[in-house]
């Protein structure tokens, strides 16, 4: 079957690969959903689809993810082409915005599935696309996701400074001679090599509830922005242990096999869905006229 | 396999894809145009996520019921509608009352109710294999299996949206285009709205059998955005809308069929997916009505920004002639150096003004001006040196700065603009340069 030295992924190299992809989700997600570019996200989720069709006409090979480097590249390089075109329909053609991004991805990734569907000819390639398949995860995988998170890290480190200041004051930012748009595509691209880093895991769509929900746990929890990124990185991580373990849970215990990366989605939508509602009731009872201390 | 038009329609294989496609396009096409004008296409992406749970509810209550294919196609539909009605006040209580930017809101309904729903699939993966697969053809569609019963079935959903919008029709333009206005004539807006959510569930039920959840989106905004680029009246946007979805989801399945009976040989069998296959035709026919659209598209507007342009360079030759010696003739090169522009464009623009009779050969290469290319030169002086007055006197702009403005202005100004300017500056005689103003001429 490849590479690993199992058959089929063990618990742990599922959680942590899990865990790596969650931590970049953290990371760019904050920013992400700061400057409100969640839906270019999930726009470049999407059209990664692309980037794997361009790779296997490069490279053909039964393994559909097996160049994960010129799979990197090819998806920054769509991610950058998506973005592109959504601002030539802005722009350019003058439509407005939402049907600009939707028209975009939406055709490309419809132009994605025809053609891989044809170059592999397989019918069911989509799925797996959409899906993941966290069962076939192996060492490499590991390796990969968590040197994304590390590139994901250390990038955000050394330009943090940049990053917030484009994110809270794109004004301020032009006229003290930093280019928001530059370190949108910067981060476009880091969104690009993320969604690779998790796409095997998870599959290209519920990557982006791993790069929007840990932000909106985090920010129901704290308005300070370090703490905010801190946070989310810390829920990821949780999120993805419990999700790969109750998902074992149910197979050995009751005998229900779910896919584990569906259950990590509604895991953290159920975190998230709590933590609303806790924080509600906390703030009710803080702001209460009755409160005793 | 050669079939001809006819049979798309009456064969009993053929004629429910295409027929079921060709609903799920007017449909589309029809809400699509309401999703649109209130820009919330994106909205339109997130309720065809969300409609995937509840799909995948419906399978599963009517399989565990052991109902038949007909009725487990209305559990489906069913489930599919209540949770994509659901999510939309899901997404409007985060918008809301947690205060989620709307994209993160969006975007996170979108991601987790999908997730929800693969999660739910995967349970059937090896216990109920054939219920399992007919899950995922509702990511992207599978018309090949559908029926007669999808036909009636979609035929009256459709119908309820045409029957819905055309009673309603006053209401949709007056709550589309100026909500407040609504609210102060005493409308239901509130009810109104929920109306077309409604209805664009509808649509997504529709299509859900034929592109699919994650492809759905993008028949409700082509089609509508195609429509747009043709005409201003409403009436019209949604009559084109209707009829760009029909063709695209005819188009599509045609395509889809004839590409996969190419691709494929006696060995391999390629099936082209036809949801995809639709969504390009009708994003392909997007592009084009863009771009080739009269007065809206591209390249109309760029053959009249040329056209201007054109007609720009012309007048400006005529002033240079005027200029310049307007008694013994100008050469060709030497007005040829005062412009920026191909001495070959030159040269053409001389030979319209020529034919067109402002100016006249002496000799070969000579021009000189003809007594009404005379008069529209100086009426177009006059109009640059009455606009420089206007910026330089009465606006207090710069005698240096006002060259340029007025080079552009000269081209544009209307008589009854002239006539204002005139009356407002008191008939001026010189401009800021000190050089005189031509007098009103007599119309040519």
């Amino acid at each position: 079957m490849g590479k690993g030295e199992l058959s089929l992924a063990s618990d742990e190299l599922q959680m942590a690969v899990l865990a790596s992809v969650a931590i970049s989700g953290a990371l760019v997600g904050s920013f992400l959903v700061l400057k409100r570019m969640t839906m270019l996200a999930n726009a470049l989720s999407h059209t990664i689809l692309l980037g794997i069709v361009l790779v296997f006409l490069i490279n053909p090979s039964d393994d559909l993810y097996y160049n994960i480097p010129l799979f990197l590249v090819a998806s920054v390089l769509v991610g950058a082409a998506t973005a592109f075109l959504t601002e030539f329909l802005n722009s350019t053609l003058n439509l407005q915005v939402d049907a600009s991004i939707g028209l975009t991805f939406t055709s490309l990734f419809a132009l994605g599935i025809v053609l891989i569907t044809v170059l592999t000819r397989n019918a069911h390639i989509g799925t797996e696309v959409v899906m993941g398949n966290v069962d076939a995860l192996q060492r490499e995988d590991l390796y990969w996701a968590l040197g994304i998170a590390l590139f994901n890290a250390i990038f955000i480190y050394l330009f943090f400074k940049e990053y917030l200041i484009t994110t809270f004051d794109s004004g301020l930012a032009q006229v003290i001679g930093f280019s928001p748009a530059l370190f949108s595509y910067l981060l476009m691209g880091q969104t690009s090599i993320t969604v690779v880093s998790g796409f095997r895991a998870v599959g290209v769509l519920m990557v982006l509830a791993l790069l929007t929900a840990p932000t909106l746990i985090a920010r129901q929890l704290t308005h300070r922005f370090k703490r905010l990124i801190l946070l989310a990185c810390l829920i990821g991580i949780l999120t993805a242990l419990i999700g790969v373990a109750l998902s074992r849970h149910l197979l050995s215990v009751y005998g229900i096999a779910l896919s584990t990366g569906g259950v990590t989605v509604c895991v953290i939508s159920a975190f998230y869905l709590i933590t609303i509602i806790l924080t509600r009731l906390y703030k009710q009872s803080y702001v209460s006229p009755h409160t005793s201390s | 396999m050669d079939f001809t038009l006819f049979d798309y329609f009456t064969d009993p294989v053929l004629r429910a894809p295409t027929i079921g496609s060709m609903l799920m396009g007017l449909a589309a096409g029809l809400i699509g145009v309401v999703v649109y004008l209130r820009k919330e296409s994106l909205l339109g992406e997130t309720l065809s996520h969300a409609a995937f749970p509840g799909a995948i509810a419906g399978i599963f209550v009517a399989s565990f019921l052991g109902f038949t294919e007909d009725i487990t196609t209305l559990f489906m539909l069913l489930g599919a509608g209540i949770t994509a009605f659901a999510s939309i006040y899901l997404v409007n209580w985060l918008q809301v009352k947690v205060r989620v930017p709307s994209d993160a809101a969006l975007c996170f309904v979108l991601a987790a109710t999908f997730g929800v729903g693969i999660t739910a699939a995967s349970q059937m993966q090896f216990t109920h294999a054939a219920e399992y697969r007919r899950m995922l053809s509702l990511l992207y569609g599978q018309t090949a299996t559908m029926t007669d019963f999808h036909i009636a079935l979609y035929g009256i959903l459709a119908t309820s949206i045409i029957v819905i919008l055309a009673l309603l029709h006053k209401e949709v333009k007056i709550v589309a285009f100026d909500r407040n206005y609504a609210f102060s004539l005493g409308i239901p807006v509130k009810a109104i709205e929920s109306i077309f959510f409604f209805l664009v569930v509808l649509a997504v039920i529709i299509g859900i059998r034929t592109v699919g959840v994650v492809l759905m989106s993008a028949m409700l905004i082509a089609p509508a955005v195609s429509a747009r680029q043709f005409t201003n009246r409403l009436s019209t946007v949604f009559l084109l809308a209707g009829l760009f979805g029909i063709c695209a989801g005819f188009i599509g399945n045609y395509l889809s069929l004839t590409l996969t009976h190419s691709f494929s040989s006696a060995t391999t069998r390629v099936s082209i997916p036809t949801g995809p296959t639709i969504v390009l035709t009708a994003a392909t026919l997007c592009l084009f009505a863009l771009i080739c659209a009269p007065e809206r598209g591209l390249a109309s507007r760029a053959w009249r920004i040329m056209l201007f342009r054109y007609r720009c360079l012309c007048e400006n030759i005529l002033k240079c002639i005027w200029r310049l010696s307007p008694e013994d003739g100008t050469l060709t090169q030497e007005l040829v150096k005062y412009f920026n522009t191909s001495p070959s464009l030159v040269r053409l623009a001389l030979h319209s003004l020529k034919r067109q009779g402002w100016i006249q050969n002496i000799s070969h290469q000579v021009w000189r001006l003809t007594p009404d290319g005379k008069i529209k030169a100086e009426k177009i002086v006059r109009l640059h040196r009455l606009w420089e007055v206007y910026l330089a006197d009465y606006l207090g702009v710069g005698a240096e700065k006002v060259h340029r403005n007025a080079e552009e202005m000269e081209h544009i100004i209307t008589p009854e603009l002239e006539e204002a300017l005139t009356k407002l500056l008191k008939d001026p005689k010189t401009d800021p340069h000190h050089q005189p103003i031509p007098s009103k001429n007599p119309v040519l």
